[in-house]
């Protein structure tokens, strides 16, 4: 058929939450053909879960991906910890690697920002939950005004974030911060990250405070409404919640939830980066 | 006067005055102020003085409140006011990380407690181990612990031990515990850990003292308690009162009573305006069960919003809010504020 040979071949490194959401959205996207989940253990739930899904799965972590013959994309839903070795796998073979850990270490892509430039990478990360649902608006935010200093403070329902994500806490500040940094041209960034164990779980939010001078309310608060539209498009959850501006100071909180697949609504932080990655895997078909 | 024949263990009390006594003053203690109090407690014998921003290590924040001091500054001053008594801090991940753990016992700190809310032990695994490769001595402590069931508390404890933790416990950040609830937790706890049990109170309900001695009773051995109670909301357990509990219940502290006298007075001429005390506010959110250190950010959103900040207390009471999470006060405030027009 035409189409499919249109399809890219992508695999799915990790079959955590954030890997197994992945594995559904690459499996729904018509652009993408999804060839391989591949976990690292043989008694991981989720790679249980990703074959009763009716995926193709293997135990064999990055040798299995390797030996799925050609893939056009990897996504590497694993722990930041891995991922350097599963680049140096992969790299010079003409597979794209799409990082959903907090690394910072590939061409740190925001799709909103600088989604642009990414089908010119072979090798991409995407900050964290946080990151991509806060960089949108903190980056139009900065055009309009220049920040002294922005803190961000995330929080997550307990059951959206797996051991990786736990494990990888100070990761996921440091490649936040850094990326916040190089977004909106602020020195000073701090970010901050709670796990709620509420009941029922309540919605990804993410809470954003920015310092600067002279600032304009007016056009601030359209830039933010523009910015959140085109996140929308990918993650149609997300939703500002709350803002306030006064001369000196910005406080806004998004929350995102997931819609639509098997995630449940709180996980909006899964969907939200995922939504991401799927739709950079989609813009390397289209650059074909 | 009665006297008590049963031996009973040694309880050790940890002294987090210059921590969670950070919340009563929006965390703007100065260092001749850390000084002056960390050497009143080394004189009494206190066996650990913690020090830090109130919600610890790498905390200073917009979202939390800002600290005078920075941390390696805090350090450094206490550090040097003792000579027998250990320096504790306190660090959650998510708020500081293991550069700020590195910074710490670099300056000093002799034991480190990671902390996580109460169903969340496992964000910890990685910072334990580093508190273990550094050489400081690890503890691990479960924050709004009211918020989880007493078998799975215990199940949490043993994570952290599983982790590295050599003493384990729990925190009432909320004030929120009667004593029969602490008894409970602490056998649960004890019965699933073989490492010191530590008990955090406070005194929202008028029970900071009641619970902690509860907690030694059933076999906490390391007890957190703060000069006249100075901490969040309405305060911790008062620690000159406690040890004048526990010495006539026969447990030994190693604290002579006249000394911490001395430091508790010094406490409440340098450290605060006044000592804690549970006014209406403090009972709402011990009732609702809101971490205590939300105090102050709730009275300043009610005030300027013109809200009761009792009903603001109730409403992040039914949000489940945990420490941390202070940027909802003003949604909620706003809610409030629209739902009366």
């Amino acid at each position: 058929m035409a189409a499919d040979e249109r399809r890219l071949r992508v695999a799915v490194l990790g079959a955590g939450l954030i890997g197994l959401d992945l594995a559904e959205k690459a499996s729904r996207s018509a652009e993408l053909e999804l060839a391989l989940v591949a976990g690292r253990s043989r008694d991981s739930l989720g790679l249980h879960r990703a074959a009763d899904m009716g995926y193709a799965t293997s135990p064999d972590g990055i040798a299995a991906v390797l030996a799925a013959g050609p893939l056009d994309v990897v996504f590497d839903a694993t722990n930041a910890d891995s991922h350097a070795e599963h680049w140096a796998a992969l790299r010079g073979t003409g597979t794209a690697l799409i990082d959903l850990t907090p690394t910072g270490v590939g061409k740190v892509i925001v799709p909103t920002v600088n989604g642009a430039q990414a089908p010119a990478h072979q090798h991409l990360n995407l900050v964290s939950c946080g990151g991509q649902a806060a960089i949108p608006l903190l980056h139009a935010i900065s055009q309009r005004c220049a920040p002294s200093y922005i803190e961000l403070v995330s929080t997550g329902a307990s059951a959206s974030a797996g051991r990786a994500t736990r494990l990888n806490l100070d990761q996921y500040i440091a490649t936040t911060s850094a990326a916040i940094r190089t977004f909106t041209g602020t020195r000073d960034a701090k970010v901050m990250v709670n796990l709620s164990p509420a009941r029922p779980e309540p919605p990804f939010r993410v809470a954003m405070t920015l310092l600067a001078d002279g600032i304009r309310p007016a056009p601030v608060r359209t830039t933010i409404a523009a910015a959140a539209d085109a996140v929308r498009a990918y993650a149609p959850g997300f939703k500002v919640t709350s803002l306030v501006v006064d001369a000196g100071r910005i406080a806004l909180a998004v929350e995102v939830t997931a819609t639509g697949g098997r995630l449940p609504r709180h996980a909006g932080s899964v969907d939200i980066i995922n939504g991401a990655a799927v739709l950079l895997a989609e813009q390397y078909a289209a650059a074909r | 006067m009665d006297t008590n024949t049963i031996q009973r263990p040694r309880i050790l009390l940890h002294d987090p005055t210059l921590r969670d006594g950070h919340h009563a003053v929006a965390h703007r203690l100065d260092a001749d102020q850390l000084r002056a109090y960390a050497t009143a407690a080394n004189a009494a014998g206190v066996p650990v003085v913690e020090v830090g921003h109130g919600n610890g290590l790498g905390a200073s924040s917009l979202q939390i409140g800002r600290a005078k001091l920075p941390d390696p500054v805090m350090l450094t001053t206490v550090r040097e006011a003792l000579t027998t008594s250990k320096m504790g801090v306190f660090m959650a991940p998510g708020w500081g990380t293991a550069d700020d753990l590195r910074a710490a016992v670099d300056r000093g700190a002799d034991v480190v407690r990671i902390a996580a809310h109460c169903t969340e032990a496992d964000v910890t695994e990685r910072h334990l181990g580093v508190v273990r490769d550094l050489g400081a001595e690890a503890q691990g402590v479960l924050l709004m612990s009211h918020m989880a069931r007493p078998d799975r508390l215990a199940e949490q404890c043993a994570l952290l031990v599983k982790f590295g933790a050599q003493a384990v416990g729990i925190m009432d950040s909320a004030g929120h515990y009667l004593p029969a609830d602490v008894i409970e937790r602490i056998h649960a706890i004890t019965e699933a850990v073989d490492v010191p049990v530590i008990f955090h109170g406070h005194n929202n309900l008028g029970l900071a003292v009641a619970n902690s001695l509860a907690a030694a009773e059933a076999g906490a051995t390391i007890i957190d308690a703060t000069a006249r109670g100075f901490g969040a909301g309405a305060g911790n357990t008062q620690l000159e009162v406690l040890v004048a509990v526990l010495e006539r219940r026969g447990f030994d502290t190693g604290i002579g009573l006249r000394a911490i006298l001395a430091a508790a007075d010094l406490a409440q001429e340098r450290l605060m305006e006044a000592p804690p005390r549970i006014d209406s506010i403090s009972v709402a959110s011990g009732v609702a069960g809101v971490f205590s250190g939300f105090k102050k950010p709730v009275l300043q959103a009610a005030l300027r919003a013109g809200v009761d900040p009792v009903d603001l207390f109730l409403a992040l009471g039914e949000r489940q809010v945990v420490a941390g999470q202070e940027d909802l006060i003003g949604d909620v405030t706003r809610q409030l504020k629209a739902a009366a027009r």
